[in-house]
């Protein structure tokens, strides 16, 4: 396995011997120290503040407690934006994968050599800025803006549609094509995988499309689903920025309430108990796609 | 053969069924593309109009609007934060990044599987946990924030990526290839420089505009692990929450958007020309390798 150093070893053992024991150290040492000091370093001092009583209840020192998670949980409130984060998640990845599986599988095997420019502009699309697109959608969504204005223009409504923005709709509008790239590419990197002669297999043996669909294709992409799933549903569900900018207060969502606990209130010790809460969901949520995604491809 | 019931209609509904699928194929690709495409077009066609107000009438061509964002102090402060940040955190996390790619595929160590899930988690947990975790650090150990506080959160949840990258890369390419350099008298400097680097070129400048696009890009833990001076995602943000949308948003945003479909066409040439594969079979591999 060391093949790099086998003629080293040759010729000084000793030294060598050192240099192996030194080597994963010299390559890994900096950014591990990196990721210690501040990934998981954070990630315990927020554990603690949010286990703290804080100083305006509890004085100076650390005073332990689980009343932050207690009362984050039991609010109203907050559970009722739970539900709202929820539904705003779900729909707008299930609208995601509905577009994604057939786009992908137009990118695999239909698209010739439109194939690389098809897939150069996902990436393009997932590297403009975000604030940018979202501004853009807030522009065209708005009550004297462009859908609106030309609609009426145009003579089909009298009066401006106002639940365009500032709603559950432009959330889920604007967050369904936020992540469309990464939802894409991974159910496309699963179908490139495939042989293409199972397809011409499946329909020799008499099977239709929908049968080959759900028998064949499926069951071969399930681990890029899963994979997409990890890679865009957690982000879907903390997103904070689309729903500050074109939610109003019927799109508001989990990540607007950290914000708020955090910046609006000063409350650092519920903020991070909520934020610990989210983290806690999406570890869950990370492990079982993981496995589903393991699981799957070793079947496959 | 035989029991195909009306030879004559056959061919005709066998044409529709075999041209049906191509043009649905298209019209679904070209709908994504408005979607995805549209709204920033119609953005940057407004910043051209001659109007405080972004919306029709259409009031004539101006570019009244750039020399004013231009002039605006908050926003060329803001943009140059962005790029300065940007390209900091781009040339430390490739260097960081390539050196755990090559730890964790080329060597065995102890806790290499903590190490490698440790880069894994960084990828997973969401921005604004990051960014809410990082406001909070800093605060307790009454750290000031600022562009070096950004930079370093930054750096954090960036170069994870390059080692994804660049892992997929080391690990495509045969190894076989390394010792026989060895076999035939290279030392390790030569091998690395003559057979490594040509191999994994392409990961390493698919790695670094994406380490320069997800610290310019970022919202999340600018926001929070931010002092005074914005970032351009932020600057953006802040205005957006004040007021209406104003004109020079609109400029901005367009410079910036043109600037990021031109970076990412260039990067796609020089790609191309690295990999020197006209079929394109590696740059598909590029893409999807670090979601595999």
């Amino acid at each position: 396995m060391e093949s790099a150093s086998i003629p080293v070893d040759a010729a000084a053992p000793v030294r060598s011997r050192t240099r192996r024991w030194l080597q994963p150290f010299a390559f890994m040492g900096a950014p591990t120290a990196l990721l210690l000091l501040f990934f998981l370093a954070p990630m315990l001092v927020m554990a603690g503040v949010a286990l703290d009583r804080g100083l305006l209840d509890g004085g100076p020192g650390f005073n332990l407690t689980l009343t932050n998670f207690t009362d984050v949980i039991t609010d109203p409130l907050y559970r009722e934006v739970a539900l709202t984060t929820f539904e705003i998640a779900t729909v707008a990845m299930l609208v995601q994968l509905i577009v994604a599986v057939p786009l992908a599988y137009v990118i695999a095997f239909k698209s010739g050599r439109w194939q690389l420019p098809i897939l150069l502009f996902l990436v393009l699309a997932d590297e403009l800025n975000p604030m940018v697109r979202i501004y853009a959608w807030r522009m065209l969504l708005g009550r004297e803006g462009l859908i609106n204005e030309a609609l009426m223009r145009i003579g089909i409504i009298n009066h401006p549609i106002d639940a365009l923005l500032f709603s559950q709709f432009a959330v889920t509008l604007v967050l369904s094509t936020s992540y469309l790239t990464y939802t894409v590419i991974p159910i496309y990197a699963a179908m490139k995988a495939i042989d293409g002669n199972v397809f011409e297999a499946a329909r020799d043996l008499g099977a239709g499309w929908w049968t080959t669909t759900r028998r064949v294709l499926l069951p071969l992409i399930a681990p890029g689903i899963f994979v997409s799933l990890l890679l865009v549903y957690i982000p879907l569900f903390t997103d904070f920025a689309s729903p500050a900018l074109v939610g109003g207060t019927s799109g508001y969502m989990l990540g607007n309430v950290v914000n708020d606990l955090v910046l609006e209130s000063g409350d650092l010790n519920r903020g991070a108990a909520m934020s610990i809460i989210m983290l806690a969901l999406s570890a869950l949520f990370a492990f079982v796609a993981y496995r589903l995604a393991r699981i799957n491809r070793l079947e496959s | 053969m035989a029991g195909i019931p009306s030879p004559v209609i056959r061919p005709l509904g066998h044409r529709l069924r075999r041209r049906l699928p191509g043009f649905a194929g298209g019209l679904l690709v070209a709908f994504v593309m408005v979607v995805l495409f549209g709204p920033v077009l119609m953005l940057a066609l407004f910043s051209f109009n001659d109007s405080s107000i972004i919306s029709l009438p259409w009031e004539g061509f101006t570019t009244r609007w750039y020399q004013e964002a231009w002039d605006n102090g908050q926003a060329r402060d803001a943009v140059v934060h962005s790029l300065v940040v940007a390209s900091v955190v781009m040339v430390f996390s490739v260097v960081l990044g390539t050196l755990a790619a090559w730890g964790l595929t080329r060597l065995r160590f102890k806790g290499r599987g903590a190490v490698a899930g440790l880069n894994g988690a960084v990828l997973v947990v969401p921005w604004l946990i990051i960014g809410v975790a990082g406001l909070i650090f800093f605060s307790e150990l009454q750290v000031p924030l600022s562009l070096e506080t950004i930079a370093l959160m930054h750096l954090v949840v960036t170069f994870p990526l390059v080692v994804a990258i660049v892992s997929a890369g080391l690990v495509r390419f045969q190894r076989s290839l390394e010792e026989a350099a060895i076999d035939l008298g290279a030392n390790q400097r030569q091998m690395l420089r003559y057979v490594v680097l040509p191999q994994i070129g392409p990961s390493l400048a698919a790695a670094s505009i994406f380490a320069f696009a997800w610290s310019f890009n970022n919202f999340e833990i600018s926001f929070f692990t931010g002092g005074f001076e914005q970032t351009f995602p932020v600057w953006v943000f802040s205005i957006l929450r004040q007021s209406e949308n104003l004109p020079i948003v609109n400029a901005v945003s367009t410079v910036i958007a043109a600037a990021q479909i031109i970076a990412v066409f260039g990067a796609w040439v020089l790609i191309k020309r690295l990999t020197r594969n006209e079929s394109g079979e590696d740059i598909t591999g590029l893409l999807t390798g670090g979601t595999r």
